[in-house]
């Protein structure tokens, strides 16, 4: 049994696994000790004794020598497989129940010595088998309501049952027999008894109803056999004068049963194992996308989800984002296992509590995943940064618009309003000299003012149009187009299309931007006898092509101002596209959503 | 006479003929001024009134015009295009409902930039008393008279006004198929001069303007109109399709 686990441990998964994790559940193992297999012979050898010093006073109509054997013994077997099969305390649990099974048998004997040393310990195994049950499956008491209601029963099976020895009277004389109290300790244990039973009910149908279903998976088995059992129990104890055999020995199989179905409990959190050496063949031929789903058939936990901690909030542990980049919450009732992978935790699990009963199974699937969810996690990263830094470009780009038309706008408002009222007032000042006056000399330096002024009304004029047209928020693209056709120095055709739908601004002025580029390249560079502006709406695109019949051989990379554009043009979701080639032309294509991002 | 009592003046009334040139000199010409800036609306006022206008009132933004044309029923309104409180097309937008409100108050639209696409809202379907100009002009030579032909119902156009149209709608390479003379005959008429006007400025007798402007209308297949403010009107339409 012990070189089997040891061999799937070192075998299959140390093929794939560092070492680091392998400690672990040895650790565990070894804090329960090596002692539990010492401790299940040393129990069938007292359990031997038991019933051979007990023998002779067994009634025979209850309960056989044998019966007693096989349940005592069935603890001893299956604890003592379970801790061999599974770490934790579970075993010896299971170990403790049958040992106490027998010494609760020694009171039976019809040997006064034997006899008066069972009655001390003539409630033990209900002690112990309270423990086992509310410990179930991972051996250890979860809640302070648990280990209160353990501490109560073992005060009373190991302390107030052995104080009332001496003052109770039983058939086979009782060696420290001083006075007979027997009746009120009946009643007070018996009324002990119903209030225990009570609260372990509750407490473990309570459980049922918030476990999750791997987590029932794992119950039902002891929950089955323990259903059953006890209600042949009552129906037998209910039925006593009909004398219904059957159900006593229903009762009686289901006692026997139920050291099995711990066992089988105990097991099914153990057959997660073998669908780790299947995550581990499947793993490398899984897409990405089903990773999750992999993971989640694996660790048998439908609800598993998958997060990484957030790539700019590492100050704060709670902050997760799946693999798109998208915030992730932990509900109320997740538990969270970190991946680690050379002690970096690389990505996270949120699971069902239950799956923490087998560690083991949980430590190796998220070892074994771990280098994939680390590649996820370095790819969620960049789709979360490059997320962003599309966002900021979309706003840069929609800022320095508004800055062009803020700068527009202050200059027709502001600076150009001056300057022709000042020449304005110039004019005015000219009408007064007197046409037959002598002072030529100031009228003509009025009239370079004048015509100063002028110059740099119309350069304002131009400089703010190239800054942003107002046609363009004024009137629209189209317009705006032909407006700059209209001032080109070479022949530019605007070539109507059907209307084009209502633009966003910034994809507006983009696509304006890029054809103002490419004309002015056609004018400068390209010699062009004609170039055609053809802007048309396609699906939700805007499709913009900018063609001259020139000398071609223009280079988008040879420091145009269109490489510039291709960046605003992809802030935009877009692409931007140059075909040049010597003598044939020059075209420009830009293509873009028509929404914007 | 009292402006009270002739509130259409003769400049007005002889508006169908489009002898446009000498419309001002008969009487005063009252001006309602729109124009948010108030240094600028002095300044106008002030180069108005000292020759042959008579401003009657002034507003800062599109309302206070329409109330004032209302009220005083100027011969004619000069709008800046942009005004409180958006600064952006208020002007357009009121000289538009002016134009249809009032057809016979002129409208003199003044803007820091020309757009065809304003112009071709501006205008509608008639060229009568509207004009379109940049704000510049003001201190031009030209004003004046572009002034006087706008209140007596002619039309008033900005020289930019013809390569604006022209361009960018295939129309250049038949314009380059005219002679420079007569190019130059075709921008005058389309900036809503009369043949006389266009004979002054060019220093040619009214009989070879004539001349032009039939070889024009042949060359450019354009419908034969006698009157002058649908012959302006042939031309920007002309200009402005393709």
């Amino acid at each position: 049994m012990r070189s089997g686990r040891d061999g799937a441990g070192g075998g299959e998964l140390g093929l794939t696994r560092s070492r680091g994790w392998k400690s672990r559940p040895w650790a565990i193992a070894g804090s329960a000790g090596p002692g539990v297999p010492v401790l299940a012979v040393a129990g069938a050898v007292f359990g031997a004794v038991v019933l051979v010093l007990s023998d002779s006073g067994r009634d025979p109509n209850t309960t056989t020598a044998l019966f007693s054997g096989l349940v005592g013994g069935l603890y001893l077997v299956t604890g003592l497989v379970t801790h061999l099969r599974r770490p934790g305390r579970l075993g010896l649990r299971m170990v403790t129940v049958g040992i106490a099974w027998f010494a609760e048998d020694l009171q039976i004997s019809s040997d006064p010595g034997p006899h008066t040393a069972g009655m001390f310990l003539r409630s033990a195994a209900s002690g112990c088998l309270v423990h086992l049950l509310l410990a179930f499956p991972d051996g250890r008491l979860r809640t302070r309501v648990e280990r209160i209601l353990t501490g109560v029963v073992y005060v009373i099976v190991g302390v107030l049952v052995p104080l009332g020895v001496p003052f109770y009277r039983s058939v086979t004389p009782n060696l420290l027999f001083v006075a007979d109290l027997s009746r009120p300790q009946n009643t007070l244990f018996d009324g002990a008894q119903v209030v225990v039973a009570v609260a372990v009910v509750a407490l473990l149908v309570r459980r049922w109803i918030v476990a999750t279903p791997p987590a029932r998976r794992v119950l039902a088995p002891v929950y089955g056999v323990g259903l059953v059992g006890s209600i042949a129990a009552i129906l037998d104890s209910a039925l006593a004068e009909s004398g219904a055999s059957s159900l006593n020995a229903v009762a009686h199989l289901a006692t026997l049963g139920l050291p099995v179905a711990f066992l089988a409990g105990a097991l099914r959190v153990r057959l997660g194992r073998t669908a780790v050496a299947d995550l581990l063949l499947d793993l490398p031929r899984t897409p990405h996308a089903d990773l999750r789903d992999l993971l989640a058939r694996a660790l048998g936990d439908p609800t598993l989800r998958i997060a990484y901690h957030h790539p700019d909030e590492t100050g704060s542990p709670d902050s997760y984002v799946d693999g798109a980049g998208q915030p992730v919450t932990p509900g109320p009732y997740d538990a969270i296992t970190p991946v680690r992978r050379d002690e970096r935790v690389v990505a996270v699990f949120l699971h069902d509590p239950a799956l923490r009963a087998d560690r083991h199974v949980l430590h190796a699937v998220s070892a074994a995943a771990a280098l994939e969810l680390d590649n996820q996690r370095l790819a969620a990263t960049v789709r979360a940064q490059l997320a962003e830094v599309r966002a900021s470009r979309v706003r840069i780009v929609a800022a320095a618009d508004e800055q062009r038309r803020r700068i527009e706008r202050d200059l027709h408002d502001g600076a150009q309003q001056q300057l022709v009222t000042t020449a304005l007032v110039l004019r005015l000042a000219r009408d007064r000299l007197d046409p037959e006056g002598t002072d030529r000399e100031l009228d003509a330096l009025l009239r370079r003012a004048a015509d100063g002024l002028e110059a740099g009304l119309t350069e304002l004029r131009e400089l703010a149009r190239g800054i942003h047209p107002a046609v363009l928020t004024e009137a629209g693209l189209l317009p705006a187009l032909r407006a700059l056709a209209a001032r080109s120095a070479s022949p530019v055709r605007v070539v109507d299309g059907p209307a084009l739908p209502p633009l966003a601004a910034r994809v507006a002025a983009t696509v304006y931007f890029v054809a103002a580029e490419a004309v002015t390249n056609a004018a400068k560079h390209a010699r062009a006898s004609a170039v055609h502006v053809h802007v048309r709406a396609s699906g939700n695109r805007l499709l913009v092509t900018v063609a001259d019949d020139g000398v071609g051989g223009a280079d988008l990379s040879a420091g145009t101002g269109l490489l510039g554009l291709r960046d605003r043009v992809a802030a935009l979701d877009g692409t931007l596209v140059v075909r040049s080639f010597p003598g044939a032309g020059t075209s420009v294509h830009a293509d873009l959503p028509l929404e914007g991002p | 006479m009292t402006i009270a009592a002739t509130p259409a003046t003769p400049a007005t009334t002889t508006a169908t003929t489009a002898t446009t040139t000498t419309a001002s000199t008969t009487g005063v010409t009252r001006v309602v001024l729109a124009d948010d800036s108030a240094l600028f609306r002095v300044a106008l006022v002030e180069l108005l009134e000292g020759n042959g206008c008579r401003v009657v009132a002034q507003a800062g933004d599109a309302e206070r015009l329409l109330d004032a044309v209302e009220r005083e029923r100027p011969d004619l309104a000069v709008v800046d295009i942009r005004m409180p409180p958006t600064q952006h097309l208020e002007g357009l937008r009121a000289a538009v409902l002016l134009r249809r409100r009032h057809p016979v108050t002129g409208t003199l639209l003044l803007s820091q930039h020309l757009e065809v696409a304003h112009l071709d809202e501006l205008v509608g379907r008639t060229a009568r008393g509207v004009g379109y100009l940049l704000k510049d002009r003001v201190t031009g030579p030209d004003f004046l008279d572009a002034v006087r032909r706008v209140a007596a119902g002619g039309c008033a156009f900005d020289p930019e006004v013809v390569p604006l149209l022209a361009g960018g709608r295939g129309r250049r390479d038949e314009l380059a198929e005219l002679s420079p003379r007569e190019r130059q005959v075709l921008g005058l008429m389309a900036q809503g001069r009369s043949n006389a006007a266009i004979a002054d400025e060019l220093h040619l007798t009214t009989r070879t303007v004539e001349t032009h402007v039939r070889n024009i209308f042949v060359r450019l297949a354009l419908p034969d109109e006698t009157e002058h403010n649908r012959r302006v009107l042939a031309v920007l339409t002309y200009l402005r399709s393709a």
